[in-house]
């Protein structure tokens, strides 16, 4: 996509969000700003299937830990709120990198289920510590009265919360983009295609998978800090397990070999949830079908089918062009 | 051509690898001339590639060092070796089948530190007749075209040393002797010098300037291609056997 392209995408989602900002109910508008949280975090899950060919089973761990952190760091009162975001987002990229050059060594379903192991340890550690997370009943955040010169209470309004999610998630979006037409970009997809390869035309391969891995991470930890602002509450199942799996179904039906993809998916499930949760208590089932039908018939998601739809099957090489590149 | 007395740009000596008890190569001797071809040759599981493997630092050395220009790469990784100018292609097509043919070779390029890249790519492609694929994904080129760019990203930043892991394998006879020729042409335009596995015997002694013979993880001939065939071992242990 061209630089003229993008800004013309990103004016128009900011201006589609403004609108919806406006028009829609209350109820609506907190549904779509708890799909929109997901959706941030389900570009995260997938910007580590895009670029690194690697399916976590426990980015629910940054996520919750983001809400942790802040929720601590505040009752600390040690900092301004500001400052909190920015350290919980620089830590946790950073605790991510460390943790990448190790895990990312592990290939295939060892990774997977490595990444099942430490998220399940760190909900653990949180259930049972009740002097510092509050245990299995989770903590409040105590965000003070302003933020970033914003009353709190204008923040929360649905409209509001609404809008700043939208425009975190063009903003995460759009970075992305920009990073992934780099060098970087470009090294991180050979690598995820062909690691020996990528050896042995001199690009060292540990370090740009650890890097994938610390940017997902940050980008599920900034749709952390989105769900403790707008919720003023973290539990340990912000951590839990079942959190990453549900976010890899968003992935895997939006589809993961576009930005958009994985945002799409979170949209979709959401939705679901509303409109079938209405019918059927046991609404899951129905979406699990989904799932299915979308792995049987589109494997690339519903964004793969549409780029198909767009482009037309018969023009060799033009979906590949269009969901890589 | 006559290369017999000229620079040695990799000397392999004594190489070993044992998995366990099996002796894939056992006490290995190789050595390759500045602007040499030199051709390798030996049945399957003779240890063919498990010494390419070695030379380029993809498995372990049991016994024996690798010079580079006379300098020992024994203890460099791949990606060291690579920018010493020691390059490999892969027995089976090793690309990267996401990218486009343009993008993944001039990434190559410039991670081997040339100094404009884009130029440098397109040279390559230029030589291996793949300009006009330039902006195509990888994976919807026919298959002698994915050869080609597998040659392309070994040659990337003018290397030293060629590994060529049976290059015409899969391909059909004419696509074979359009490769060799072109090798051939390659070698000294591009001053590069070549190690080649091939099963082909007409492109192996049809170009190569040295021949070795592998039986068992060991040499039992080696030296001017005439020689080698006329060898009553060789024609016992391989080529009488092929034929």
């Amino acid at each position: 996509m061209s630089i003229q392209r993008m800004g013309l995408s990103t004016a128009i989602a900011l201006a589609l969000g403004a609108g919806v900002a406006l028009g829609g109910s209350a109820n609506l508008l907190s549904l779509l700003t708890q799909a929109i949280i997901y959706a941030v975090f389900a570009i995260g899950v997938g910007l580590l299937l895009r670029q690194n060919g690697m399916v976590s089973f426990g980015h629910a761990l940054f996520f919750g830990s983001a809400g942790y952190i802040v929720g601590i760091l505040l009752q600390l009162k040690a900092m301004p709120a500001e400052a909190v975001i920015l350290v919980t987002l620089l830590a946790l990229t950073a605790i991510a990198f460390l943790m990448g050059l190790v895990i990312v060594r592990v290939p295939g379903i060892a990774f997977g289920m490595l990444t099942l192991a430490i998220g399940q340890m760190f909900y653990l550690t949180a259930s049972r510590s009740r002097g510092l997370t509050g245990g299995a009943d989770g903590m409040g955040i105590d965000w003070p009265s302003t933020l970033f010169g914003v009353e709190m209470s204008k923040l929360v309004k649905p409209d509001m919360m609404f809008l700043i999610c939208w425009v975190t998630l063009v903003g995460v979006m759009l970075l992305l983009a920009l990073l992934l037409r780099t060098r970087f970009g470009s090294i991180s997809e050979a690598v995820r295609d062909n690691e020996e390869r990528a050896r042995f035309i001199g690009i060292r391969t540990l370090l740009p998978r650890a890097a994938v891995y610390a940017l997902s991470a940050t980008v599920t930890g900034v749709a952390g800090l989105l769900s403790a602002l707008n919720t003023g509450f973290v539990s340990p199942e912000n951590l839990h397990w079942s959190l990453s799996g549900v976010t890899l179904m968003m992935v895997v039906v939006g589809g993961y070999r576009v930005l958009w993809g994985p945002a799409l998916g979170a949209v979709v499930y959401f939705l679901a949830k509303d409109i079938l949760g209405h019918y059927a208590d046991h609404w899951m089932a129905i979406f699990g079908t989904i799932l299915i039908v979308v792995i049987v018939f589109s494997p690339t998601g519903i964004a793969g089918a549409m780029a198909k739809l767009v482009r037309g099957k018969s023009q060799p090489g033009a979906l590949a062009k269009t969901l890589g590149h | 051509m006559n290369t017999s007395n000229s620079e040695l740009v990799l000397d392999a000596q004594d190489v070993a690898i044992h998995y366990g008890g099996v002796k894939a190569v056992d006490g290995v001797a190789l050595s390759l001339r500045k602007g040499q071809i030199h051709g390798l040759i030996g049945p399957n599981g003779a240890g063919k590639s498990t010494v390419i493997d070695a030379i380029t630092g993809r498995v372990p050395l049991t016994r024996g060092k690798v010079l580079l220009g006379g300098v020992d790469v024994t203890a460099l990784g791949p990606t060291q070796r690579r920018l010493r100018g020691l390059s490999r292609s892969f027995q089976r097509t090793s690309i990267f089948t996401q990218m486009m043919v343009r993008q993944q070779v001039e990434l190559a390029s410039y991670k081997m530190g040339v100094a404009d890249s884009g130029a440098d790519a397109d040279a390559i492609l230029e030589e291996l007749d793949l300009m006009h694929l330039s902006h195509a994904v990888a994976a919807d080129l026919g298959y002698g075209e994915q050869r080609r760019l597998d040659l392309a990203l070994a040659l990337v930043g003018g290397p030293a040393v060629l590994l060529l892991d049976e290059p015409m394998a899969g391909l059909s006879v004419k696509e074979s002797h359009d490769l060799a020729k072109h090798l051939q042409a390659l070698t000294s335009r591009w001053d590069v010098s070549v190690l080649l596995v091939e099963h082909d015997m007409d492109v192996v002694f049809g170009i190569s300037d040295v021949v070795t013979v592998f039986e068992l993880g060991r040499v039992i001939a080696t030296g001017d291609p005439a020689a080698v065939r006329a060898d009553p071992r060789v024609r016992t242990a391989y080529l009488g056997s092929a034929a």
